[in-house]
């Protein structure tokens, strides 16, 4: 079966994050209120799996190779099974 | 003596680097990331450059590169490994050296000339300099805070792996002269073992005086005595 992944990886709480603040700067022009903005990366794939769990831990997989652990982590937002 | 500089698709300061290398008299040959093997070399250096378009991270996806593994055992066997700039990021990525390179604080591709300290004047990268010269050169890079958390910081200090710091310029004021950000005015650090050293300044475009500064020089000097003493 096909499942579609979303992976999101994102800076680790307390790393600066100039883009985040270059971004919040741009929204509080507009008069948003918004706070403490922070910009990450969205993946998203197809892969082969017999199962959900086994998509998931394939997505789990993924997101261990690609995320740097140093700075960042990634969460598995999504996985659903393709018609 | 041989030394591989490494081409990954997107690295652009190979030639520069072959072209110091040889002005010292070292034998220098480029090498394709997808090379399995680094038989018959002494020494490797990852160049500047973008490597896959920095696309995910700067040096994310070199890692990957079949090469690297040749690399990894090149520095497991104590020879010299250099990254500059963009082979710095790899060799972060790879887990060769300790911490990242994040997004300068200002957010700006900075192209520069800067000033450096040397920490170290005994790694086989840096024995012809003076302890604690101060050293012109330039830095081209959007991603080269370094960040790591602090009791990585803190052995690093301890352990004396910090190699280069931004430092201000001779006669000028004590302040601004960091670059990007990075923690602790690091430049460049070198592994524990002392022969895997990355640094964000290019030392190759600094080593005749026509272009603006020979403080490059000594480090491939250096390079070559250090073969000189393997060989």
């Amino acid at each position: 079966m096909k499942y579609h992944i979303t992976l999101l990886i994102e800076l680790k709480d307390g790393i600066l994050d100039p883009q985040g603040r270059a971004v919040e700067g741009v929204l509080q022009g507009l008069q948003f209120k918004a706070q403490n903005v922070r910009v990450g990366r969205v993946l998203e794939m197809e892969v082969e799996a017999g199962s959900e769990a086994e998509a998931r831990a394939t997505a789990h997989s993924i997101g261990k190779a690609l995320a740097n652990p140093v700075m960042e982590v990634f969460v598995v937002e999504a996985v659903k099974e393709l018609a | 003596m041989k030394v591989a500089v490494i081409q990954f698709p997107g690295s652009n300061c190979d030639q520069d680097t072959l072209w110091a290398l040889r002005l010292v008299g070292l034998k220098a040959e480029p090498v394709w990331h997808t090379e399995r093997s680094l038989e018959g070399f002494q020494a490797a250096i990852l160049p500047g450059g973008f490597s896959y378009g920095d696309y995910l991270r700067a040096g994310a996806l070199a890692k990957f590169s079949p090469v690297m593994e040749a690399v990894r055992r090149l520095a497991s066997g104590g020879y010299p490994v250099v990254g500059i700039c963009n082979g710095f990021q790899v060799l972060t990525e790879a887990g060769l050296l300790p911490g990242a390179l994040l997004a300068n604080t200002n957010l700006h591709f900075t192209c520069k000339d800067v000033y450096l300290r040397v920490e170290r004047t005994d790694l086989p990268h840096t024995t012809g300099y003076r302890p604690h010269q101060v050293l012109k050169m330039p830095i081209a890079h959007g991603e080269g805070r370094y960040y790591a958390d602090a009791e990585t910081l803190e052995r690093l200090e301890q352990n004396r792996q910090v190699v280069f710091r931004y430092a201000p310029a001779p006669e000028e004021a004590e302040e601004g002269y960091n670059p990007n950000g990075s923690l602790h005015d690091i430049a460049g650090i070198v592994n524990e073992q002392g022969n895997v050293l990355g640094l964000m300044p290019h030392p190759e475009r600094a080593v005749e005086g026509v272009l603006g500064s020979e403080d490059g020089l000594p480090f491939f000097v250096s390079l070559k005595q250090a073969l000189e003493g393997i060989a």
